[in-house]
């Protein structure tokens, strides 16, 4: 019965989203545009308390596809917010780092491997690859073959 | 046998180097080393400068990053130098095969540096503690007089 509760208070943000998405008892996805996702993050963060958890970047083939999962640790439950970033060519999107301090590395890690630019980003130095790798190829996008 | 390869036989120190491995394979390393199999009877024992080491145990696929220093710890090792190359991604890249971020299993990297090192697979994933000892047994009882080999 807890998630209602969440639900409710998920519910005021409806405007900002595209939609809300609830696949499973512990399990809610908040697609959103990518102008949008700074503003989604703080209210889940800032005023329900959700514990960051850790992001994760998917390249979709016609958008790439941030997703910032959150935990509501009194039920359980996951939230995520899928933002999409339509634009393949210069790829970018609201840092929350300026919010979440421990979001820079898992950004960092997208900006290396997808090639996502992070506004805001204190420091959007290269985190994994290695140092002889070079600038302006992203491993993970789909157009990369090995 | 001369007294320096009978030394050698007799006491091997090696020097653990991890490439890019999952840990599994050092892991099984440590356990060697434990009561129960206690490889130092044996002589073998861990050091931690590759200047004091007479074999090196790779583990793990060798990535971009870890190519370049592999080649500077088996430059630093005291020839003759045996590389043990400890399960599968270390033999011959595994599961990582063709991925973006590997430069190539062991033996190919230290082959740019001394292409007569002298180098020894352990398969496996990970290879059990008795296969790693099977291993330096083989390597050991393979090893003739230093003169054949290049130092």
């Amino acid at each position: 019965m807890q998630h209602n509760e969440l639900d409710k208070q998920l519910s005021q943000i409806r405007d900002r989203l595209a939609g809300i998405e609830r696949k499973a008892d512990n399990r809610v996805f908040l697609p959103c545009e990518s102008e949008n996702v700074y503003e989604v993050c703080r209210f889940l963060f800032s005023e329900l308390g959700l514990r960051f958890v850790i992001s994760t970047g998917i390249d979709a083939q016609d958008c790439f596809e941030v997703l910032h999962h959150f935990s509501d640790d009194d039920s359980g439950c996951v939230v995520t917010v899928k933002a999409f970033v339509r634009n393949r060519e210069s790829p970018e999107l609201d840092s929350i780092t300026p919010l979440i301090p421990g979001a820079e590395w898992t950004e960092r890690e997208m900006h290396d491997l997808l090639g996502i630019r992070f506004r805001n980003h204190p420091n959007l130095q290269r985190l994994i690859l290695a140092d002889d790798w070079p600038e302006g190829v992203y491993p993970l996008r789909k157009e990369m073959q090995t | 046998m001369d007294w320096k390869m009978w030394s050698l036989k007799k006491s091997v120190w090696v020097f653990h180097v991890n490439t890019g491995a999952c840990n599994n394979c050092d892991i099984e390393i440590v356990n060697l080393l434990t009561p129960k199999f206690d490889v130092e009877r044996f002589g073998i024992k861990l050091v931690g400068s590759p200047r004091h080491a007479d074999a090196l145990l790779v583990t793990g696929v060798v990535t971009r990053q870890a190519a370049k220093r592999l080649q500077e710890v088996y430059r630093q090792t005291a020839k003759p130098c045996v590389v043990f190359c400890m399960g599968a991604c270390a033999c011959g890249t595994g599961i990582f095969e063709g991925a973006y971020h590997v430069a190539g299993p062991v033996d190919n990297i230290i082959r740019q540096v001394d292409p007569n090192a002298i180098i020894v697979y352990v398969p496996g994933c990970p290879p059990k503690p008795q296969a790693m000892i099977m291993g330096v047994v083989k390597a050991l009882s393979a090893l003739q007089p230093e003169k054949e080999y290049a130092t």
